[in-house]
């Protein structure tokens, strides 16, 4: 008896010994990559965010120095990254609410027994698939000062008072032109991923609930929001990080302009580093919005903390 | 009001916002649809004509006679998306097999790991590789181009897979060992057959995201002969003082064509993975 275990014992070890090289050898190519294109670049850049380092660095070969983080003095005093900071957040709170709000109210109608719910869902994933760059390109084109759609639209509801309607070249609807690009390429995968959490509501639960008394509304928040909360959860989570990484659309339909009304910190960064040559100073940038990024995920995690995952 | 007027209401209510969302999303490639063949006299018209007076293909045989350069970002494009979303492909049955399979210590660093990994903005990436590839000769090139966007897909195509092997009873491997099978016969022969949908899911999302980079292609590749679509298109086509918007859109509709065609063909693989692999995941 003893001895049986004691084999027993060793057997499962040195298949544990197997199994742990089996699966180190199956992780090991994409840890290395994960860790060389990835972790070390972005801890790399967290550093030269304290260096003088710039463009001709990288051309002579010289290292950067050790600068008395003067590449955060310099954007702090300048107002460039207060302004950023604050243009990002706008932009992030603004689209992942209206994209959640819209995304709900159109997997709630297809949820429920309107016709042709198959066909709709099927194409309404089309703006989705749409590459970033063409679709700030499709969105120019409807916005365009003097041919543009847009303008057309304007004049006619307002019965030809407004009769130079310019979004992105005016610092007030700038960055609203953008967020609703952005609104359009977004909302198809939200309603997607709340559909399939409404799939998953009860039917009993929601009929006890009529036979309780509770209206629709009722059911809505008492049942259905609860129900699907990691669902919920999930979806915002991913818009959240999707916006706050938005840097095709920016540059493409605005380049941060009119006037710096769009300026984010994915703009700010990218011209300080790419543009202006100085990347030690666009690592700061990127530095800052990576905080900001930890603070704005922590924050969210813990509004959310009650949310069982499933 | 009676209760039968409630619910006619309330209809009435649905289809009117179902309508006004699904124009917002529909009618912008309904326009850019129509203006690529429309003439430029006619797209620089105002009021616009809503279906175009003399349609004319125009801009498309311009775009396949004239400008070559579309179609070198064309072809680069799709060497670099099939690439990488190849290569993802087959490390993320790797590692989302042994994540799934085997509970070692480690799993949750490398989770860890991989979901920070998505966090990270691609900018603070670009600062340090552009140094860093330069120094080993990689920039400039597809193949550096290719790992930069193998890893940016990693994260979530490997948390993708290994939520499809969890679908996977254990019993299976359990009985094609007993049986005499290896371990790597077990998971290519056995086991991989099983996980097909999600092999397509993860394939056509890596496609489909690579497809879609613009900042890792503008920063590493400087050649114009190198150059992806998006990368291409926005340095030659935009930024101009006029733009020829009949060939903007026409490269629009081109730009889009292949991705369409690879995302309907597929949507219900696609659509089952993604929901599988970001709400459960």
């Amino acid at each position: 008896m003893e001895k049986k275990t004691r084999v027993r014992k060793i057997h499962m070890t040195a298949r544990e010994r197997n199994d742990r090289i089996f699966a180190g050898a199956l992780l090991l190519p994409s840890v290395l990559i994960t860790v060389i294109f990835i972790l070390v670049p972005v801890v790399d850049s967290v550093l030269k965010s304290f260096l003088d380092y710039k463009v001709k660095n990288i051309i002579s070969g010289v290292p950067g120095t050790w600068n008395h983080f003067a590449n955060y003095i310099k954007l702090f005093n300048s107002g460039k990254l207060g302004m950023a900071i604050v243009h990002t957040l706008i932009f992030v709170v603004g689209v992942v609410v209206a994209q959640f709000l819209l995304g709900m109210a159109l997997a709630l109608i297809l949820n429920s027994n309107v016709r042709f719910t198959r066909f709709i869902r099927s194409i309404m994933m089309a703006p989705w698939v749409v590459p970033t760059i063409i679709s700030g390109l499709i969105w120019m084109w409807m916005y365009q000062p003097q041919y543009g759609f847009l303008k057309f639209l304007i004049q006619q509801v307002t019965g030809g008072m407004v009769t130079d309607f310019a979004m992105l070249n005016n610092p007030a609807t700038a960055m609203l032109g953008i967020a609703i690009a952005a609104l359009w390429k977004q909302i198809p995968l939200t309603t997607l991923l709340l559909l399939s959490g409404l799939a998953n509501v009860s039917e009993d639960l929601l009929e006890a609930a009529t036979i309780d008394g509770a209206n629709s509304v009722g059911r809505f928040f008492h049942i259905t929001i609860p129900s699907i909360m990691s669902v919920i959860k999930i979806t915002v989570s991913m818009s959240i990080i999707e916006n706050f990484k938005q840097f095709p659309l920016f540059w493409t339909m605005t380049g941060g302009g009119p006037d710096n009304a769009t300026t984010t910190l994915a703009i700010l960064s990218y011209r300080e580093a790419f543009v202006s040559n100085n990347l030690g100073s666009g690592a700061a940038v990127t530095t800052i919005w990576m905080l900001l990024m930890i603070v704005v995920v922590f924050v969210y995690n813990r509004i959310f903390k009650n949310v069982e995952m499933d | 009001m009676g209760a039968k007027g409630k619910r006619i209401l309330s209809a009435v209510f649905r289809y009117l916002v179902l309508a006004v969302i699904l124009i917002f999303l529909m009618f912008p490639l309904y326009w850019v649809l129509m203006t690529s063949f429309k003439t430029n006299m006619e797209a620089y018209r105002f009021p616009p004509t809503m279906v175009p007076e003399a349609p004319t293909v125009d801009s498309y045989i311009s775009l396949f006679t004239v400008d070559n350069f579309f179609f070198i970002y064309y072809k680069n494009n799709f060497i670099v998306s099939g690439v990488t979303a190849l290569v993802t492909l087959v490390l993320a049955v790797m590692s989302g097999y042994a994540l799934s399979r085997f509970k070692i210590g480690w799993n949750k660093w490398i989770v860890a790991a991989l979901l920070s990994a998505q966090m990270f903005p691609i900018v603070s990436r670009m600062i340090s590789l552009y140094g860093l590839l330069g120094k080993i000769h990689l920039i400039n090139t597809r193949t550096g181009l290719i790992f930069a966007l193998i890893a940016a897909m990693l994260p979530f195509a490997v948390t993708l897979m290994s939520s499809f092997f969890d679908g996977i009873p254990r019993e299976l491997e359990e009985a094609a060992i007993v049986d005499g099978a290896g371990r790597i016969q077990t998971l290519f022969c056995i086991i991989m057959p099983l996980v097909k949908p999600g092999m397509v899911a993860v394939g056509i999302y890596s496609f489909l995201m690579t497809w879609d980079d613009y900042l890792h292609a503008v920063t590493l590749i400087q050649n114009d002969n190198l150059r992806t679509l998006s990368a291409g298109v926005a340095l030659r086509y935009l930024g101009e003082l006029s733009y020829d918007w009949s060939k903007v859109n026409t490269i629009s509709v081109v730009g889009i064509l292949p991705i369409m065609i690879l995302f309907f063909a597929f949507q219900k693989h696609m659509v089952k993975g993604l929901v599988a692999g970001a709400v459960k995941g």
